[in-house]
């Protein structure tokens, strides 16, 4: 199953960064209070080894030079630094916090028919990977950068004081290892950071079915063959980072280059003429230039993570603006109503291709009234779920329209539709959690009264009982820690514990053994009295009671006699 | 953590640190070498500005010299960080590859102690976190001893009366990394666990992002994520608040020295510019004040690499857990007994508990099945059916009693002799990313087409192959998506078809299907099972019809066995 949505124009870099800029407005204030004391410490650095060199100079030439400015220096250097790191990092991981809950808002908001072709281990990837690689984007690019704006201007001003060429050079020499030559890295490492982490991405894809298939790995004797696909793609990453790690320390080598020159130009210009009062100031520089290039030697590395960091930003806002398949309305659905399908054609698309299948159905009609209990059989693949799919605005029909209580889905407003109906398929997830969790994701502030309640009404209150942590055993992955049969009745339980007046149940007894599945579904009889209720699937037992019983096939519907 | 516990850390870390400190030694002496020539860098740039200073003029030889030792040093530096990277991928490769062995012969249970997502990440983040241990902790920490001391020589040799001053500061260092690293080694581990969560709990979400949505639970989740997040937050400032003391005590240390340097020399230079103005006495002094100032940041440096890679160094400790949490204490079997003429299936007194706490699910459980049997397993749901399934599996190993194949306890099988003998078509079957086709030939790379199609008609995949947009090319996504429960059930049928072994366990194979397709399917299995050892447990009347034999479980216990 994959969702609606229409082929969209590339996003760039700088818009993906701006939306992001967006999602931090809230931490502004801190992240630019950290940025201010990021420049003071670095100016204290340089006020530290100018003021020693002075102070050195001064006292050969016999100029005075005061050394409470070496002091300052010295105890800001040290306080500043160190409350910069402290207060910057923990500024970015509030963001970083922020933004990874926006992007699963987004994400649930668009991707409600589930992950699709995308793969779970991909997605899980971006959000982890990306969102960690967003956290460069303040700390190790914006800090950095901003640190330029201090050195910069200081180089320049002291090297026009000592001689207006030197300013000159200086700043030029400056600007080619801090802007130059990290720019040309960003530039080369646009192409190698995309290979970097697309490798990365499918490293992660190889390890998550060799880790999730051990099973049928076991069986079919096909351990070597998963360890190897691994092993081919780390050997891919590898190389990839070999290669742009290449690049990078050469664009590292020039920008070092420049401020070896920088420092040669300072005292060839100081073996020259020049005043006693030019000297010390000329010292002063010498220091400053040696620690100012310093300052600058992580700024290819920078260029390489700008790259990074604009691939991880438009992954990230791509994801997050694929729209709902369905817009929600603003009407609240009415308690309970009728649902009517009239002359619905549908049919999956598949991304990112985009390709439509062939239709599931075309000009289908269905109603089921207020309260009526109809059973909707067919074999599988005959769309059975696609109708459940379009009933819970999960996608949108290509041609008909769809109605609850008499106002058409597109005008309904979708969380209180989805507050009426409640859902059982083969696809309900059981979280890697407490019963107690899974329970109350549909109702949060249920009481245990109500849990049990709903575990008995899904016969399972006896087993959850005998467990030693009752309603706190842990479920496991997907319900790994459970029969398939009790796995199914906790997530009924969950269904249940809603109490919504219309039930979706698809192939809601599948995999309980017939005893269970009979009782199960008297059971059902019982607890779905006055409700609306649509049953999926392949074959009847024979124990429902219904009031319709419908076969769909070859994407038409219809009736056949009780 | 426990001292055994961290007797075993620290051996693994030694284990680890040995190769690769071997593989970092190009780094290391490229770092020396550039060390070395930083101290030939002060010692010249200071008697170029002593000389500046003392009016005695730089002669161009000294320049050019200098000229020629700040090249070699961008070279030197470029060959380290080669050096470096080359180093972190020979080790990663290495750990990754102990790591991938380590999953492979856990198998199976190891995905009862852990969730997959946490397997995935052990191999993939946790190998990749520790490149840094491997490129810059190894060789920052032989580069952070052997760096200073040469710079330390440089003093002593360019300015003699400095070196106390160095070695004070020096000194300073290691006591104020002593103090703050035990705490940072700790943080390190609650940082690792909290982002485990955080990323077992985002995949979990995801899969079940569908449940979450239609539940309207997405805004409730979200802020659990949040929560989490801000866990991970917490965590990862308790380290970094460490781990920046240790570098902040740097930074005294470095101010300290230039300081130090200062005073120390106000007096000399006073002294030697009263008595001998613009003499040579004066212009050594004032190189020597100058270098002893220059040389402070280069004697620092190596601490100061070390310091920020101080994070990747906690980071091996908390692997090391990960690395033991891999480790499983079942031993695979060696024999290889011959299962060319069928299986025949003994099960002795078999008694398995998933946990001591919840009673055993299989109770001495005894039975026998020969080629062309085909064995029901009947009960209730929970009665035991999957669990004796995922013992015959070899799966988990019974706590008393045996399996025996062809006269050969299973435990003493070889994995690929076992895998050999056995096809299985479990109740979640897992399909991953790839075509349709790749996860059938899963079962037998080297089938051939015909085989292939056999397979698909089979278990009539091809029923609903003229759905898919491109037959057996269309890629499925991870659980199948894309395709229903009964087709991705088809694709395991399909599978064990393909593979073609002599005993057959299927867990409710047909659970998904519908009538129509039961048919088709059951028909298949009446051919696959003839002359098989089959052991079958499903509730669907059309396929308990071809079975020879039945056995009832009731709460772990085999009741009765009946024609």
């Amino acid at each position: 199953m994959s969702r609606m949505s229409s082929p969209r124009p590339a996003l760039s870099a700088s818009a993906a960064l701006r939306e992001i800029a967006g999602v931090w407005t809230p931490y502004r204030g801190r992240l630019l209070s950290g940025m201010a004391i990021s420049l003071l410490a670095l100016a204290c650095g340089y006020l530290l080894m100018g003021s020693a060199g002075a102070r050195l100079a001064g006292l050969v030439t016999g100029v005075a030079v005061s050394t409470l400015l070496l002091r300052v220096g010295g105890l800001g250097r040290i306080i500043l630094r160190y409350a910069e790191r402290l207060y910057a990092h923990d500024a970015m991981f509030r963001a970083l916090a922020a933004l990874r809950v926006w992007f699963y808002r987004r994400l649930a908001a668009g991707a409600a028919a589930g992950l699709g072709f995308r793969r779970a281990g991909d997605l899980l990837a971006r959000l982890v990977g990306d969102v960690e690689t967003l956290d460069g984007l303040y700390l190790r690019l914006a800090l950095p950068v901003a640190g330029l704006c201090v050195s910069l201007p200081l180089l320049v001003w002291l090297g026009w004081r000592v001689a207006p060429m030197m300013g000159l050079g200086l700043g030029g020499l400056f600007l080619c290892g801090a802007v130059v030559f990290p720019l040309l890295a960003a530039w080369m490492a646009r192409g190698s950071a995309a290979e970097v982490s697309a490798a990365e991405s499918s490293l992660r894809v190889a390890a998550l079915d060799l880790a999730t298939s051990l099973r049928e790995a076991r069986v079919f004797g096909a351990e070597a063959r998963l360890v190897t696909a691994v092993q081919r793609r780390e050997e891919a990453l590898y190389a990839a980072q070999t290669r742009q790690g290449r690049r990078l320390a050469v664009a590292g080598f020039c920008a070092g280059l420049c401020g070896q020159a920088a420092l040669l130009l300072v005292l060839a210009a100081l073996g020259g003429v020049l005043l006693p009062g030019n000297l010390v100031l000329g010292v002063a520089l010498l220091f400053v230039v040696i620690a100012a290039f310093e300052s600058i030697q992580g700024l290819t590395r920078a260029g390489l993570l700008a790259a990074q960091i604009g691939h991880a930003a438009r992954r990230v806002v791509e994801i997050a603006h694929e729209g709902p398949a369905t817009e929600s309305g603003l009407v609240i659905a009415p308690m309970t109503g009728e649902i009517v399908f009239r002359d619905v054609s549908f049919s999956w698309r598949d991304e990112p291709r985009h390709a439509a299948r062939p239709p599931v159905f075309t000009h289908l009609d269905l109603s089921v009234r207020a309260g009526e209990r109809v059973a909707l059989i067919g074999p599988s693949g005959a769309g059975k779920s696609s109708l459940a799919a379009l009933l819970l605005k999960v996608a949108a029909p290509t041609e008909g329209t769809i109605s609850f209580g008499g106002v058409p889905l597109s005008e309904l407003d979708t969380a209180s539709l989805r507050a009426r109906i409640g859902w059982l398929s083969q696809a309900t997830h059981l979280f890697d959690d407490t019963i107690r969790a899974n329970l109350l994701l549909t109702r949060p502030d249920a009481g245990d009264e109500s849990l049990w309640r709903a575990l008995d009404a899904a016969e399972i209150g006896d087993f959850v009982r005998a467990l030693p942590e009752g309603l706190d055993s842990w479920v496991g992955e997907g319900g790994a820690r459970l029969s398939g049969g009790q796995g199914r009745r906790i997530a009924l339980a969950r269904t249940l514990l809603a109490e919504t007046p219309v039930l979706v149940l698809d192939e809601p007894a599948n995999g309980l053994d017939a005893e269970t599945e009979r009782a199960f579904l008297a059971t059902l009889n019982r607890i779905s009295r006055g409700r609306t209720v649509l049953l999926i699937a392949h074959r009847l037992v024979g124990v429902e009671q219904f009031d319709r019983i419908l076969r769909i096939a070859d994407g038409r519907i219809e009736s056949v006699p009780l | 953590m426990k001292s055994a516990d961290k007797t075993l850390t620290r051996a693994w870390v030694r284990a680890q640190s040995r190769p690769a400190r071997r593989a970092a030694s190009p780094a290391v002496f490229a770092g020396l070498a550039s060390t070395a020539l930083g101290v030939a860098q002060a010692g010249l740039i200071a008697t170029a500005l002593a000389a500046v200073l003392t009016a005695v003029g730089v002669p161009d030889r000294l320049l050019a010299a200098l000229a020629l030792v700040l090249v070699l040093r961008a070279l030197f530096g470029l060959a380290q960080e080669r050096a470096a990277a080359r180093a972190g991928i020979v080790a990663r490769r290495r750990l990754r590859g102990s790591f991938l062995r380590a999953v492979v012969a856990a198998g199976p249970p190891l995905l009862r102690r852990q969730h997959s997502a946490a397997v995935a990440g052990t191999i993939v983040d946790r190998v990749d976190l520790l490149d840094g241990y491997f490129s810059r902790w190894i060789p920052a920490a032989t580069l952070a001893t052997a760096g200073p001391l040469i710079v330390l020589a440089g003093v002593w040799w360019l300015s003699p009366r400095a070196v106390w001053v160095f070695v004070c500061c020096g000194l300073a260092v290691p006591v104020g990394q002593a103090v703050f690293g035990i705490g940072a080694a700790r943080a390190a581990r609650g940082q690792f666990l909290a982002m485990m969560r955080l990323q077992s709990r985002f995949l979990d979400r995801l899969r079940g992002i569908a449940t979450v949505v239609l539940a309207n639970a997405e805004e409730r989740e979200a802020v659990a994520l949040g929560q989490a997040a801000d866990d991970l937050r917490r965590r990862t400032m308790t380290i970094l608040r460490v781990a920046f003391l240790s570098s902040a005590a740097i930074d005294v240390a470095m101010v300290a020295a230039i300081v130090g340097v200062v005073l120390l020399y106000r007096h000399d230079l006073a002294a030697a510019l009263s008595g001998h103005p613009g003499g040579g006495h004066a212009a050594g002094t004032v190189a020597s004040a100058l270098a002893a100032l220059l040389l402070a940041p280069e004697f620092f440096a190596p601490l100061r690499a070390m310091a920020l890679a101080y994070q990747d160094r906690a980071q091996a400790a908390s692997t090391a857990e990960a690395a033991r949490d891999l480790e499983s204490a079942v031993e695979l079997g060696s024999e290889s007994p011959d299962f060319g003429s069928g299986v025949t299936l003994v099960v002795e007194n078999v008694t398995y508990a998933w946990a001591a706490d919840r009673g055993p699910a299989l109770r001495d459980v005894s039975f026998t099945a020969g080629p062309g049997d085909i064995l029901v397993l009947d009960g209730p749901s929970g009665a035991g059916k999957s669990t004796l399934v995922e013992v015959l599996l070899g799966f988990v190993q019974p706590q008393s009693g045996r399996v025996l194949l062809n006269g050969c306890d299973l435990a003493d099988i070889a994995p690929a002799a076992l895998s050999g003998a056995m096809g299985w078509v479990g109740q979640k079957p897992v399909l991953f990313a790839g075509s349709l086709r790749d996860n059938l030939l899963f079962a037998r790379p080297d089938a051939s087409a015909e085989a292939l199609d056999h397979a698909v008609r089979a278990a009539a995949i091809d029923r609903f192959l003229p759905l898919l947009p491109e037959g057996l090319e269309t890629r499925v996504g991870e659980g199948g998506f894309g395709l229903s429960g009964g087709q991705a059930q088809r694709i395991a049928l399909a599978r064990a078809i393909l593979k073609d072994a002599p005993l057959l366990l299927l867990d409710e194979p047909t659970s998904h299907l519908d009538p129509e397709t039961e048919a088709v399917v059951v028909d298949a299995l009446r051919h696959v099972a003839r002359g098989r050892t089959v052991v079958l447990c499903s509730h669907s009347a059309a396929l308990r019809a071809l079975g020879t034999r039945r056995l009832d479980l009731a709460r772990g216990v085999l009741m009765e066995a009946a024609a």
